[in-house]
């Protein structure tokens, strides 16, 4: 998740890396759960590799990204990047993804370009430096604040 | 998810397929829908069985326990509140470092002596003149800057507090007489509204806190286990003015609470069930009266004032962020 959280909020994603939980109560969380859970349902294999990264796989061998809108792909494509780039540097496998908003009816592939697995690796930099800061970066207000789980943990000073 | 429930009659709390139900002493059902509850306080002397707890347990409802002397009993919380480590770590890590526990006794205690300094100027405006108490809270918040330790901070309030209290037999009605903070039991119809008001707003911290990791036994301006859950008596008291104390001057003054509404038995003097019902029926109300929020900007809730408090708390603790206690601002 912290490639997400990367491209997000640098904030959010130094909150998660210190387990700071969000609101399960709120509706955009409940929400992306529920139509992650609902969609690909009988096609799709969960693996977990090196207790490190937990990612669906379908049946025809894709690595499968879930997202609950067309809203803020470029991180969820980040995060898939990532999967396939871990694969293929680390486990050794090569192999293709699929980043699907299921309410869209929409499909697109990812594959791990040279360029891509640059984007990645400077990535895995960016998180690092952030997840090893003693406190979070200041808060920032960004258009997609108010739908964000620690909105009111941000913002209510 | 945030309404509380309140049962004042006598009888039997029990799951009844989906939802909860009271069977009262002469057979009576009622239904609390449970879905959208945050809690149940329960005032009269019911029966329930491990059933019914799973069930609450399952839906995060809280059930707090009010009964005799100074009104709350405690608090059977749901297994399933939020818990971490790290969270807990960092509280503890905040207590045991003096400087950092004294600066956040401080800002409890200055929140509370601002917000009861806004109720005593409303009253100034209204035909009294409390100018000197004013000046009083005012004083005690500059003395706070010099308080070393928590003991002295504590004394600040102390000292801010009789000078608010001081207020209360002038704007209170004939057939009020206060005298000065008495509790376990309260002495008298002021103390015992006071005792009720401020269990309810406890109560209802202890709810907030929950939804949070925070830990409600570690605490900073009281101290630890001094009762079960003290950060619930730390935030309570930003709170005590706005909720408690303006809704007993507005309910005797408006004479929907008279003196008949109390049971006077040896040393004290307690609430009857209409009073008590009187009282949580406004005490709800207000919870529920918005305020626009300067930061969020939307209106909020009384009641999730204190939600934010607690995220507020929790946010100083793990990120180091600088906190400041609830205001009144409006």
């Amino acid at each position: 998740m912290m490639m997400q959280y990367y491209e997000v909020c640098e904030r959010e994603l130094w909150f998660l890396s210190r387990n700071i939980e969000i609101d399960r109560e709120n509706p955009a969380v409940v929400r992306g759960t529920h139509v992650d859970d609902e969609t690909y349902e009988e096609k799709r294999r969960n693996f977990s590799i090196d207790g490190t990264i937990s990612l669906d796989v379908l049946d025809d061998g894709q690595v499968l990204e879930v997202k609950p809108s067309s809203s803020l792909v470029e991180p969820a494509k980040l995060q898939l990047l990532y999967y396939l780039w871990y694969l293929d540097r680390v486990v050794g496998v090569e192999k293709s993804g699929v980043l699907a908003h299921p309410t869209e009816r929409k499909r697109e592939s990812v594959e791990l370009t040279d360029e891509n697995a640059a984007r990645v690796e400077d990535a895995i930099r960016g998180v690092h430096e952030i997840v090893t800061r003693e406190s979070p970066p200041p808060a920032e207000e960004k258009p997609f604040c108010e739908s964000c789980a620690y909105y009111d943990f941000c913002w209510s000073c | 998810m945030d309404r509380n429930y309140h049962v004042f009659s006598d009888g039997r709390l029990e799951r009844n397929n989906d939802t909860v139900r009271l069977v009262t002493e002469d057979g009576e059902k009622k239904y609390l829908p449970v879905e959208n509850a945050e809690a149940l306080f329960v005032h009269g002397q019911v029966d329930y069985n491990t059933r019914l707890m799973s069930f609450l347990d399952d839906h995060g409802v809280a059930m707090h326990v009010f009964g005799w002397g100074d009104y709350y009993s405690g608090s059977i919380m749901p297994k399933r509140g939020q818990t971490s480590g790290q969270t807990l770590v960092e509280q503890v890590r905040a207590y045991d470092d003096p400087e950092r526990r004294l600066g956040l006794a401080r800002k409890f205690v200055a929140g509370s002596i601002h917000n009861m300094r806004t109720n005593v100027k409303y009253y100034d405006n209204r035909g009294h003149d409390f100018a000197s108490i004013v000046e009083t809270l005012e004083d005690c918040r500059g003395n706070l800057d010099e308080a070393d330790d928590v003991d002295e901070a504590m004394g600040v309030e102390a000292t801010a507090r009789r000078a608010y209290y001081s207020i209360f037999d002038a704007i209170l009605p004939e057939g009020f007489v206060f005298g000065g903070r008495q509790y376990n039991p309260p002495n008298n119809e002021v103390n015992s509204l006071i005792s009720f008001g401020n269990s309810l707003v406890y109560a209802n911290v202890v709810s907030a806190i929950r939804a949070t990791a925070l830990d409600p036994a570690v605490s900073y301006l009281h101290e630890p286990g001094e009762r079960r859950y003290s950060l619930a008596l730390d935030i309570a008291e930003l709170f005590k003015p706005l909720l408690t104390d303006r809704l007993i001057f507005r309910l005797v003054n408006r004479g929907q609470l008279s003196t008949d509404e109390f049971e006077t038995e040896l040393n004290s003097c307690l609430l009857t069930e209409s009073g008590r019902k009187t009282f949580s029926k406004a005490f709800e109300e207000t919870l529920e009266e918005t305020v626009e929020h300067p930061n969020l900007k939307r209106k909020v809730s009384y009641q999730y004032l204190l939600r934010l408090e607690a995220y507020k708390l929790k946010k100083h603790l793990l990120t180091g962020e600088n906190y400041e206690p609830f205001e009144r601002w409006w």
